[in-house]
C-alpha cells in the first residue's frame, strides 16, 4: 500500500491510497492519520480509485477517519471506488455516509444481509 | 467438461502470507467454469477471496495471536459451478455462534470480520486440533444472461451472493 496527502487552495485534504488497506498494511495509514488530524479539518477527500482490497482492518481505520473529522466538525467524502473495495462499502453500508453521491446504492440495493448466517 | 481440482498449501500464519493465499484462492475461482473467458467471475471471485483473507486474518490476530510459527493448511476445491476451501489451524478457537452481529448503523470499527464472510460465503467451523473452517460458494445460473436450460452443458453463470446457501 502506498499513499499520500495533499491539501488544496481551498483547504480540502486529499488522502490517495493505492494497492492493499489491510491488517498488515493499516497501521502505516493510522499513524498518518493521527498526524493529519492535528490540523485543522475541514473537507477530507479519500481517493481509492487505485485501491485493490479492502478488508475489515481498513475499512475500520477509514470508518475512524470519519468519526473524528466529523467530530472535529469536518466532512469526508469517499471517491473513485470500485471493484472489491466498492463490493465491502456497499457490504457494509458505508456507501450511505461516506461515498459520493455516484456510488450510493440504490434504495434497497445493498447487497448487506440484515442476519447473514 | 470442468475438471474437479485440489490445490493443497501449507503456510505461516503471519499477515505476510496472506497475499499468497489469496491469490492461490483468486486463480482458483477461474477452474469453477469450462470458459472462465466468456462469463463475468469478477463478482463470484471478489466475494470469495474477500471472505477467505477474512478468515486468514482472523487465524494470524486471534487464532495465533502474537505468534509467528503458527501453521495454516489450505486447501481449494473447484468443482463445476462451485468453490470450497477449508483452512485448518493450530491456534486458539473461537465460538462462531457467540460472535454478536455487528450493528452497521453505529458505524463499527471492528468486529466485522465474521459478517463479511457470513455474508459472501457459507460457513462451517470445528473448533480443536486442527480448528477446521470449510467455507463454500456455488456459482449461480442467471437465465436471464442467456444460459442453456442445461447447466452442465453451459456454464454461462453470474455470481451472486447468497449466504444462506448450502455446500451441497
Amino acid at each position: 500500500m502506498t499513499f499520500s496527502i495533499s491539501i488544496n487552495e481551498a483547504g480540502v485534504i486529499r488522502l490517495s491510497i493505492e494497492g492493499e488497506l489491510d491488517a498488515m498494511t493499516v497501521s502505516d495509514l493510522r499513524l498518518e492519520i493521527e498526524k493529519m488530524l492535528m490540523r485543522p479539518i475541514g473537507r477530507v477527500e479519500v481517493d481509492l480509485a487505485q485501491l485493490r482490497m479492502l478488508d475489515s482492518s481498513g475499512v475500520g481505520a477509514l470508518v475512524s477517519l470519519y468519526k473524528q473529522v466529523r467530530a472535529r466538525g469536518g466532512e469526508v467524502v469517499v471517491v473513485g471506488l470500485r471493484d472489491q473495495p466498492l463490493a465491502i462499502f456497499r457490504l457494509l453500508r458505508l456507501d450511505r455516509v461516506m461515498v459520493g453521491a455516484e456510488l450510493k446504492a440504490p434504495a434497497g440495493g445493498t447487497t448487506a444481509p440484515k442476519h447473514p448466517g | 467438461m470442468v475438471q474437479e481440482a485440489l490445490i493443497r498449501m501449507q503456510m505461516l500464519g503471519v499477515l505476510e502470507h496472506r497475499d499468497v493465499a489469496l491469490r492461490a484462492v483468486s486463480a482458483a475461482c477461474k477452474l469453477v467454469s469450462r470458459r472462465p473467458q466468456r462469463i463475468d467471475l469478477s463478482e463470484f471471485r471478489t466475494q470469495v477471496v474477500s471472505a477467505v483473507g477474512e478468515a486468514f486474518n482472523n487465524i494470524v490476530l486471534h487464532g495465533y495471536a502474537g505468534r509467528d510459527d503458527g501453521v495454516i493448511e489450505l486447501d481449494i476445491e473447484t468443482a463445476p459451478g462451485r468453490i470450497k476451501v477449508e483452512l485448518r489451524d493450530y491456534g486458539e478457537s473461537f465460538d462462531l455462534d457467540a460472535i454478536p452481529v455487528p450493528d452497521l448503523e453505529l458505524l463499527p470499527e471492528s468486529g466485522l470480520g465474521i459478517f463479511i464472510i457470513k455474508a459472501f460465503m457459507h460457513i462451517r467451523y470445528r473448533p480443536g486440533s486442527p480448528n477446521v473452517l470449510i467455507l463454500t460458494k456455488s456459482v449461480v445460473p442467471d437465465r436471464s444472461a442467456g444460459a442453456s436450460p442445461n447447466p452442465s452443458e453451459d456454464d454461462s453463470a453470474s455470481a451472486t451472493p447468497n449466504p444462506s446457501e448450502g455446500d451441497s
